[in-house]
């Protein structure tokens, strides 16, 4: 068995310190040593998106990383996106467009979001269905997904600029 | 009781209850669950297809850091009970016998050889490549020609041959009478390539074996825990009141994740025998390889046709490659030949099928398993119409069976009820058929090709009763004290929403709020025996939780009627609260009513206070789902990269619960079909090396390739008086793959393109325009 090395870093907003193998993947130290099993595998290697997380604010595969490898960062997991135990924008924003069927894809795909509305605030579905080309689910097909972060940007528009009601009707597909 | 409800929530697009724990990551998926002193497992599989396995080494294993234990297949063999798997073992086939862990030989590069359990998953992995495996490679059987060649090594030897069921031939009406009657008979040979459910979530099990009870409890990724339990018990040979099987959130599985297979009896052996609690999750490579493949089936199909465009008959000649052990393989062809017809008036049949074994993954269920029938049925209109030089549609329009008609299938299934005919005039009334053509012909002068294609089928979900019964559905229901209806279900949600949909149907029909009803599944020590698949649950949970909140309802009133000396005539729930007609000041919630009964002497002797019921649902008259699926398309010949530019469902699914989780469910269907069509292939080599067990060689439809999906919903036709709830699961899935390909062969119509296959990836698409010779 190899050796362990102490490993701290902030996760969510919180300061964590674990002794770990140097070989465990980031998913399996946040899954296993910190308990938080929002983030998912659903390949191990690097195609699916279902481990998504952030390291400094960038988003990161979880399986593709080692543990060891994010000492120092700040992590932001699904864990970390509600805010006082209420869902966020984007939170929401999914609920109200049914975003998702069994669930198992989704913390990926909203850390992508996360990720992709921090930098750009007000993407085209274009830009939503490009950015999200990295993230496999199987069960909607995609358009829920797609809606709902378009709609997490649109809400977010009109809660930080006076825009009126919402921008996003639901969509007529052309 | 004939009184007509409020529908508050169902038919709305409620949000769903399942969403704010997905949402913030605290769903429980199988490998989330964890026990004190848990350890993990991990398998040593073939690398070969067929192969005798002359000796296993697993002593430098054996001392390996972390490890408790290591099986081979005759230690394994000691530890349980002999039988069928999974699937199989729901529809008990046996033989062929086969070992858990290989004892004898492998079958399939991924076949079980042996279990290694250590203290983390990371140093069973480690020991289980230092198992040493000798094997006396044998021919790989690859093909259904070489299983069904009397030269070929056999797979199982008890079979005495590698065909596993057939040849079975039957037929239906006077076939040869309408064959000598026809003007002409098409012919093609039409097949669907192997492809298979790929859940985001793989397989996987957490088995906790209690040596002081002797009870085991096991959580897994499955569709229904009444029948984990009842294949883990026998395995085990323990009784079935001991083993508990769980689950909560399962992350997919389309039709793969069907009672305890292989691996999950292998690791509760473990447990018992170790005495430890033992996890297994199936990593994705292990998952591509040896899960379960879907769909490889070759039609041969003649159409006795006039030259109008009557189709009379059909002969259909089915192969269905199963795959090396027994799933739904041999079982499959028995549904296709039922259904092959579809809403067509076809008036004789002549079906003939053959399931074969190979030396490939296990034949499992996805998502309408016998859409074969749609598929070559449809694509056969299309040839017929281009062989008599006439429009598909026209050949539809002419052949379909109209809901007036009255007709059953020929081969017996009633059609009552069906809208296939009203969905295609559907489907042409949002389509500007002729603009499209004026467009295509633009389009061809410029080098670019466009298609248009639909298709049409109707699926038996739950089918009418005539068809026979799908089993009736158990449920339960009780009010908990604070007045909140607890329903508990026989569905196993894997991403249907049911924790949603049947609470719209329970507060409705109960008269209360949404967030007042409670569906508990996933326990067999307490839910109803079941199983979600099969597209049942609309139709058989949803019109469980509306009779049963009715019996509960009833019984609520028959109680409050005493508690508020009122006549139960003037009673009602609303909201959560008994109301008396005409004396708002009486009203009692039913937390109070609840509360009431605990109180002695509140009510005579002879009033039944035990606020709880039990009822089976039978089905009703049930009925047909169905549509037709317009897809139109772009294909580059230069890169042979297929657009798809609209895609349109018109859908009937009966009265529909929650539109939004049924389009749902419809769009995650037509995204299957198309990754079938243009990407998704499990391929092996000659030799029977898997060559798609990663996400680089398994492609995925992504955002990129699914485009937006327009879905419209035909008014109901209700054929039962109560219930017109209809499945919609796998409907999406049955009908896509033809939409399909009949848009792309149009598309490719310059060019003389027949398409015979359903796999039509850019290479293959540049082989059938010769722009690139065949392999
Ligand atoms: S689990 Fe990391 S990308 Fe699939
Ligand atoms: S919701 Fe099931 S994989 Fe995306």
């Amino acid at each position: 068995m190899s050796d362990v090395v102490e490993v701290s870093f902030t996760v969510n907003g919180v300061a964590r310190s674990v002794s770990v193998e140097p070989r465990k993947t980031l998913a399996d130290v946040l899954r296993e040593d910190l308990g938080l099993t929002g983030t998912h595998l659903g390949c191990e290697h690097g195609v699916c998106g279902a481990c998504t997380v952030l390291v400094n604010g960038s988003s990161a595969r979880s399986c593709l990383m080692l543990g060891v490898q994010a000492h120092g960062a700040e992590i932001t997991t699904i864990e970390g996106l509600s805010v006082d135990g209420e869902l966020n924008t984007l939170q929401q924003a999914m609920w109200e467009s049914h975003g998702f069927q069994c669930g198992f894809c989704t913390p990926g795909f909203l850390m992508q979001i996360t990720a992709l509305l921090a930098e750009e605030p007000n993407p085209t579905e274009a830009q939503v269905r490009e950015v999200l080309s990295g993230n496999l689910c199987r069960c909607t097909g995609y358009q829920t997904i797609v809606e709902g972060a378009l709609r997490a940007a649109a809400s977010a528009r009109s809660a930080t600029a006076t825009v009126r009601g919402s921008d996003l009707a639901p969509k007529e597909p052309a | 009781m004939a009184q007509v409800m409020a529908q508050r929530f169902t038919g709305t697009p409620v949000k769903r209850a399942e969403d704010p724990r997905i949402l913030t990551g605290r769903g429980r998926y199988v490998d989330d669950v964890t026990f004190p002193g848990m350890v993990h497992a991990a398998f040593v599989r073939s690398p070969l297809a067929h192969a005798r396995v002359v000796s296993v080494d697993t002593s430098a294993a054996k001392a390996a850091p972390g490890v408790l234990a290591v099986y081979t297949g005759p230690e394994m063999e000691a530890l349980i009970e002999p039988g069928p798997y999974g699937m199989a073992a729901m529809m008990n086939i046996w033989p062929p016998a086969h070992s858990l862990l290989a004892t004898d030989k492998v079958r399939l590069v991924g076949d079980l050889v042996a279990l290694v359990v250590a203290e983390t998953r990371y140093l069973a992995e480690d020991a289980a490549e230092l198992v040493e495996v000798e094997y006396d490679p044998l021919p790989a059987v690859m093909t259904a020609a070489q299983a069904l060649d009397p030269e070929s090594p056999l797979i199982f030897e008890d079979l005495g041959s590698n065909v596993l069921a057939g040849p079975k031939v039957t037929t239906y009406g006077d076939v040869d009478r309408v064959f000598a009657r026809a003007d002409r008979v098409v012919r093609a040979t039409i097949s669907q390539h192997r492809h298979q459910n790929v859940p985001m979530e793989t397989r996987g099990a957490v088995v906790d074996y209690r040596k002081d009870s002797g009870e085991v409890e096991i959580w897994s990724a499955n569709q229904g825990v009444a029948l984990v339990a009842t294949v883990l018990s026998a395995r085990l040979g323990i009784p079935r009141e001991k083993v508990r099987a769980r689950a909560a959130d399962v992350g997919g599985s389309f039709g793969l994740k069907i009672g305890a297979q292989r691996e999950e009896v292998a690791i509760a052996a473990a447990s018992r025998d170790l005495g430890r609690p033992v996890k297994w999750i199936e990593d994705r490579h292990e998952h591509l390889m040896a899960a379960g493949h879907a769909r490889e089936e070759t039609l041969e199909v003649e159409a006795a046709v006039t030259n109008d465009g009557d189709i009379l008959g059909l002969k259909v000649g089915i192969v269905v490659d199963a795959g090396a052990y027994p799933g739904l393989g041999g079982m499959v062809t028995n549904i296709i030949e039922g259904m092959v017809p579809g809403p067509y008036k076809i008036d004789a049949l002549s079906f003939s099928s053959t399931s074969v074994v190979t030396n490939k993954a296990t034949y499992v269920a996805y998502r309408g398993p016998w859409a074969a029938e749609t598929f070559v049925r449809e694509r056969l209109v299309d040839l017929v119409a281009r062989e008599l030089g006439k429009d598909p549609l026209e050949i539809r329009r002419r052949n379909l069976a109209r809901r007036e008609d009255n007709r059953q299938m020929v081969t017996g299934r009633s059609l009552a009820g069906i809208t296939a005919y009203e969905s295609l005039e559907e489907v042409l009334g949002r389509i500007d058929l002729p603009a499209f053509r004026a467009r295509q012909e633009t389009a061809r002068n410029e080098g670019r090709y466009l298609g248009f294609g639909v298709a049409t089928y109707i699926e038996p979900a739950p089918g009418t009763r005539a068809n026979g019964p799908l089993g009736a559905e158990q449920m339960r229901m009780e009010l908990a004290e604070d007045g909140t209806v607890l329903v508990y279900t026989a569905q196993m949600p894997h991403g249907q929403s049911h924790e949603t949909t049947l609470a719209q149907v329970v507060a409705d029909n109960m008269g209360v709020p949404f967030e007042g009803v409670r569906i508990l599944y996933g326990d067999s020590a307490v839910s109803p025996p079941g199983l979600t698949g099969g597209s049942r649950s609309a139709t058989m949970a949803g019109g469980a939780a509306l009779t049963t909140a009715r019996l509960l309802r009833d019984k609520v009133l028959d109680v409050a009627a005493h508690l508020l000396e009122a006549s139960r005539d003037d009673l009602r729930i609303e909201n959560g609260s008994v109301l008396v007609a005409g004396v708002p000041a009486r009203a009692m919630t039913l937390a109070e009513v609840v509360g009431a009964l605990r109180q002695p002497g509140r009510l005579p002797e002879d009033v039944d206070t035990e606020l709880k019921v039990e009822n089976v649902y039978d089905g009703g008259t049930g009925g047909w789902s169905g549509g037709t699926h317009c897809a139109i398309v772009e294909v580059d010949l230069e890169t042979g990269l297929v657009r798809i530019e609209r895609y349109l469902v018109v859908e009937d699914c009966g009265e529909v619960i929650n539109p939004a989780i049924v389009d749902g469910q419809i769009r995650g269907g037509v995204a299957q079909g198309i990754g079938a069509v243009l990407l998704e292939r499990s391929a092996y080599d000659a030799e029977g090396n898997y060559l798609s067990s990663t996400f680089m060689d398994y492609l995925l439809p992504t955002s990129m390739e699914i485009p937006s999906i327009e879905v419209v919903h035909l008014e109901p036709v209700p054929l039962d008086p109560v219930v017109n709830f209809r499945g919609v699961g796998e409907g999406g899935m049955i009908c896509t793959p033809a939409a399909v390909c009949n848009a792309i062969e149009d598309a490719l119509a310059p060019f003389g393109v027949r398409v015979l296959e359903q796999h039509l990836p850019p290479a293959r698409i540049l082989e059938l325009v010769g722009v690139i010779e065949p392999e």
